[in-house]
């Protein structure tokens, strides 16, 4: 037989089925988010290590001018160094008649036995080159992508300053280019980088490199010794012109990776749990004040003989329904946004196999986090009012004996109507309630902020980086050092308003036996077009002697101002040299190493020399000066500012704004499922007091004045209280994540505030309207029929 | 409200002229095999500064009845019109306006405002009226005024019942509606009660009905309706009223 209090949880369940659904909705929203942010970014960190291992990414590499291939074996034998392999990667042009930005790229040597030992290819489309044709090359996904290429379509590539027509005859994905970019430019872009993969003999052909390599990738054995491997590379490479031997962390895409993971870290993880965590409060706040609401029952079952335990029970299954509906809502939505979200990863980060998946870890943790926050408060209420005597518990355990509070009877005053009075004492009589109620609606302010937040924290990012910056319209970078008659050639292109030379140069940073890899940047004194900047966005002059380094090398290497650090540059002549450390800054990109330009290629022995322009352009001419910089032949690439934003617009942008609607939407349902309850157990525990107030004549408006100062008072106190905490927490998630490359900054539009206040308002009068109606509705000959 | 135009005269009696006429009154609760009726055909006639005791054992329908004079409650079917106010039919706004100028009501169980002091649940009530008496006033009427700035938990039932009194006619109502007054109170302190009900009746000259089925209570009305299965059984004119001291139970 059903047992008689099971049906009194349906009956329940049902009676109450508004405020049900909008509890297991407050569950569902922070189910939903954390679920969808969490598998989301576990499946791009299983996709990542998937297409690193089935692709055997390699873990040490170096590329170097040339050397006989018989170093291979001597690198071979090195201690801890697994499978080696040798290859030889050079630069590319590829001329189109659609387009007349340099697009560059590099061309990477296939074995004859198609597939390489390390770095593989893993083949979206078409097949490998025939071993035969020395044409036919694969290209990578992205580019293929972007530029509409398809096998069977002929490129034209420029190898060695020799135009050379390739046959594509498939399209792939490579671990070493999950972004493809090159160095000295910040922006990765599809479009104009390609990665060429060709039969051997056709590039060993193409740049004479019979017999020999530049460029070399290892794993290391089990248990080898990282520094060890890279030190004894180092040593046998030396001589060939290494750049240096660099473990993953310094190989571009890997980087590039793990920044944009551990950003998504702090969105699909920091953010979410947060947000979670919240919902649970608030979800402990709202079964808690239900419970509460039952009193009257609660006492009656007991005085009916019914024990503790079972009545705890009868209510932890009531709360429990609620919290696992909502936790199945939450599992569901969170699983539909999974997948669109990750459909829309799929375009920006290029793995083999991105699929969301929900781990059944997920689904159990988030079932008893959701079924423990809502019994926490709720059973403790419900053991409070069960441990009173039944005759104690019938009594309405509200208000509290006013009388005893003798201040209140001072609040209010002749002038102010009663009912305000009654709000102002009902506020101020339980003040535990009143808080409680107040920090949930507060809180719910942060939840709609962290959506708004990325927009302004991605807009204030391109405005940093390349607003106030990265000044020019477009920057080239060079095959080889050019000379300051660059600048004039520049110049003088029609459109050109501006030109600078930069030079940008791959250095290890030496101080005692720390070291760190990175770039130094060599600016014009008093550069126009990029301006270095402390956090509060000040320009930071360089210094005309030394280097100037970022806090957080400088912490990293234990360097004070004027210590001395050794810099190795990792090309060319590889000089070695010490250097001062003239100034410490706190710039808002995080870590860099920046000189005057004359200061650095005093240090690199060389001449008035550059290897990166940045360009102001007139955009009117911009067909004309592209001519005629396609015709400059030591322009490797290029990267015009405009048509990279469009581009993070489309996909950062598109990922972002998918996330914060999600969020934003959520902490929308969340506001609404605490306000709601509030109001409404405000009304179930006052409806016979209100009945009261209009059976003496009270019109509805008057009696709905009562509650609803009430929850303006709430709101009052809430909503900027809300607003500090919001910005409390995403400055302490932005600094939790402090990283070495660019920071995300805790900066939040005043407009943010503005429209998290307003939906947050907005929720609370949406939640007033449906409890006005009940208000509207009270049955007033009832009221009389019973007592409190 | 409709404003009936007609001559309040009944030329028959030298009563004077009813102010509260019910012709047919019909409640309904539910329908079908749940329907219950409460109410059936009732006529009744209620004149200026009378003081009437309606008296029936549990469902008789006297409570309905006055749910519906004290506009509380709608007819299913009959008319029910104070003065020249129509009750029937009256939206919910009208009713509204009707209790706040016209009816005072005293339930069983006082229907305080917890969170209001005593002067503050009677002060309620006068500033939504047209011509209140003073707070202060219509507590000295029942004997309360020491009492003014207690909250009601501090009070015993029959203070809080004194207090729903005061409440009740600081407004001046032209009609008082009582239901069940005593009724959760003892005998001792009933007549206090009873006492300021009757003496508001006698010095406002306010028209009063007194729900009740206590059959003591009967003496001190001017007329006496019994009801029974929704009608009114026997009508009982009172010619001689005792005082509220000498009612005994």
């Amino acid at each position: 037989m059903v047992n008689v209090l099971d049906i009194k949880v349906l009956r329940e369940l049902w009676s109450m089925r508004l405020q049900v659904l909008s509890i297991a909705l407050l569950v569902a929203a922070g189910v939903a988010v954390f679920v969808m942010s969490l598998s989301n970014y576990l499946a791009l960190v299983g996709a990542m290590e998937a297409h690193y291992r089935n692709e055997r990414f390699a873990e040490v590499f170096a590329s170097l001018t040339r050397a006989p291939l018989a170093v291979v074996d001597r690198i071979r034998e090195v201690d801890g160094v697994g499978v080696v392999e040798s290859r030889v990667s050079e630069p590319l042009r590829v001329i189109r008649e659609d387009t007349n930005l340099p697009i560059s790229g590099r061309v990477i040597s296939l074995p004859a036995s198609g597939q390489p030992l390390l770095n593989r290819l893993h083949l979206v489309q078409g097949r490998w080159p025939d071993p035969l044709r020395p044409d036919e090359v694969i290209v990578n996904v992205a580019y293929a992508e972007a530029r509409a290429v398809r096998p069977g379509d002929t490129i034209d590539v420029v190898l060695n300053g020799r135009l050379q027509d390739f046959h594509m005859v498939g399209s792939a994905l490579s671990p070493e280019f999950v972004f493809a970019t090159r160095a000295a430019v910040p922006l990765p872009d599809d479009r104009n980088f390609v990665v060429l993969w060709a039969n051997e003999d056709a590039v060993i052909s193409a740049f004479d490199m019979e017999g020999a390599f530049n460029d070399v990738s290892m794993t290391l054995a089990p248990g080898a010794s990282m520094p060890h491997v890279l030190e004894e590379v180092d040593r046998l490479l030396a001589p060939y012109g290494s750049t240096g031997a660099y473990d993953r962390s310094d190989q571009l895409s890997h980087r590039f990776l793990e920044d944009e993971l551990a950003e998504q870290e702090t969105l699909s993880i920091v953010m979410p749990s947060v947000f979670f965590g919240i919902a649970a409060f608030l979800l402990n706040v709202v079964t808690g004040r239900m419970v509460e609401a039952q009193r009257g029952q609660i006492a009656s079952l007991k005085a009916l003989g019914f024990g503790n335990r079972t009545i705890v029970f009868h209510y932890f299954k009531l709360v429990s329904a609620i919290a696992l509906l909502g936790t199945a809502i939450g599992l569901a939505l969170g699983r539909w946004f999974a997948s669109g979200v990750v459909g829309a990863y799929r375009s920006f980060f290029r793995f083999p196999l991105l699929e969301a998946q929900i781990e059944p870890w997920l689904i159990v943790g988030a079932m008893v986090v959701s079924v423990a926050a809502a019994n926490l408060a709720a059973a403790s209420a419900v053991y409070r009012i069960a441990t009173l005597a039944p005759a104690e518990a019938m009594r309405p355990g509200t208000p509290p004996a006013l009388g005893t509070f003798g201040w209140l009877q001072t609040v209010g005053s002749k002038r102010i109507p009663l009912q305000y009075v009654m709000a102002a004492r009902s506020v101020l009589g339980r003040p535990v309630r009143t808080l409680l109620t107040t920090v949930g609606i507060a809180l719910a302010i942060p939840l709609v902020l962290f959506g708004l937040y990325w927009f302004d924290a991605i807009d204030y990012m391109i405005d940093v980086s390349f607003g106030r910056i990265e000044r020019g319209d477009a920057f080239l970078t060079f095959t080889e050092p050019v000379s300051a008659d660059a600048l004039y050639e520049l110049q003088s292109i029609p459109g050109v308003l501006k030109a600078e030379l930069q030079r940008v140069v791959p250095i290890r940073l030496r101080a005692g036996h720390r070291t760190y890899r990175t770039s130094a940047t060599g600016l014009e004194s008093g550069s126009e077009l990029k301006i270095p900047r402390d956090r509060s966005l000040r320009p930071i002059a360089v210094p005309s002697d030394g280097i100037m380094l970022s806090r957080t090398i400088a912490r990293q290497l234990d360097l004070n101002l004027n210590d001395n650090v050794t810099i190795e540059v990792l090309e060319g002549n590889r000089t070695v040299r010490d250097v001062a450390v003239r100034k410490i800054s706190d710039d808002i990109l995080g870590a860099t190493v920046t000189m005057e330009r004359t200061a650095l290629n005093r240090l690199l022995r060389e001449g008035n020399m550059s290897n990166v322009a940045a360009l102001r352009i007139d955009l009117r001419q911009s067909d004309l000066l592209w001519s005629r910089i396609k015709l400059m032949p030591k322009v490797e690439g290029s990267s015009v500012k405009a048509l990279w934003l469009a581009l993070f617009n489309e996909t950062i942008g598109g990922l972002v704004l998918i996330g914060a609607l999600i969020l934003s939407g959520f902490g929308i349902l969340i506001a609404i499922g605490v306000i709601y309850n509030s109001a409404r157990v405000a009304l179930q525990e006052r409806a016979w007091e209100l009945a009261s107030l209009r059976i003496v004549g009270l019109t509805r408006r008057e009696v709905t004045a009562v509650i609803f100062s009430e929850l303006a008072v709430e709101l009052v106190v809430a909503v900027p209280a809300g607003l500090l905490i919001g910005w409390y927490l995403i400055k302490l998630i932005a600094s939790a994540r402090a990283s070495e490359s660019f920071q995300i900054p805790a900066v939040i539009d005043p407009s943010s505030y503005a429209i998290a206040s307003i939906l947050v308002v907005g929720a609370a009068v949406a939640s007033f309207m449906m409890i006005r109606r009940r208000i509207d509705k009270l049955d007033l000959v009832a009221v009389l029929k019973t007592r409190d | 409200m409709q404003v009936r135009e007609r001559e309040a005269t009944n030329s028959s009696t030298q009563l004077p002229a009813p102010v509260f006429v019910a012709r047919g009154l019909t409640k309904v609760y539910g329908s079908g095999v749940s329907q219950v009726i409460a109410l059936k055909d009732v006529n009744l006639d209620i004149r200026q500064g009378e003081f009437i005791v309606l008296l029936g054992p549990s469902g008789s329908g006297k409570s309905t009845l006055l749910n519906i004079l004290g506009g509380l409650d709608a007819p299913t079917s009959g008319t029910a019109t104070w003065r020249d106010h129509e009750l029937t039919g009256a939206s919910d706004e009208e009713l509204t306006t009707y209790r706040r100028e016209h009816v005072g009501l005293v339930f069983q169980f006082y229907n305080l405002i917890p969170s209001l002091t005593v002067e503050e649940n009677v002060r309620l009530v006068a500033q939504i009226a047209s011509d209140p008496m003073k707070p202060t006033e219509a507590l000295e009427l029942v004997g309360l005024s020491h009492r003014a700035g207690r909250f009601p938990s501090q009070l015993s039932g029959g203070e809080q019942q004194r207090v729903a009194v005061a409440r009740a006619i600081v407004k001046r109502p032209d009609i008082l509606l009582c239901d069940e007054p005593t009724g959760a109170l003892d005998v001792d302190t009933g007549r206090l009660v009873l006492a300021a009900i009757a003496k508001v009746n006698a010095e406002l000259n306010t028209t009063t009905v007194v729900i009740t089925h206590n059959s003591a209570i009967a003496g001190m009305a001017d007329r006496v309706l019994r009801l029974s299965g929704g009608r009114i059984v026997k009508e009982e004119p009172n010619p001689k009223r005792i005082r509220a001291e000498d009612v005994a139970w």
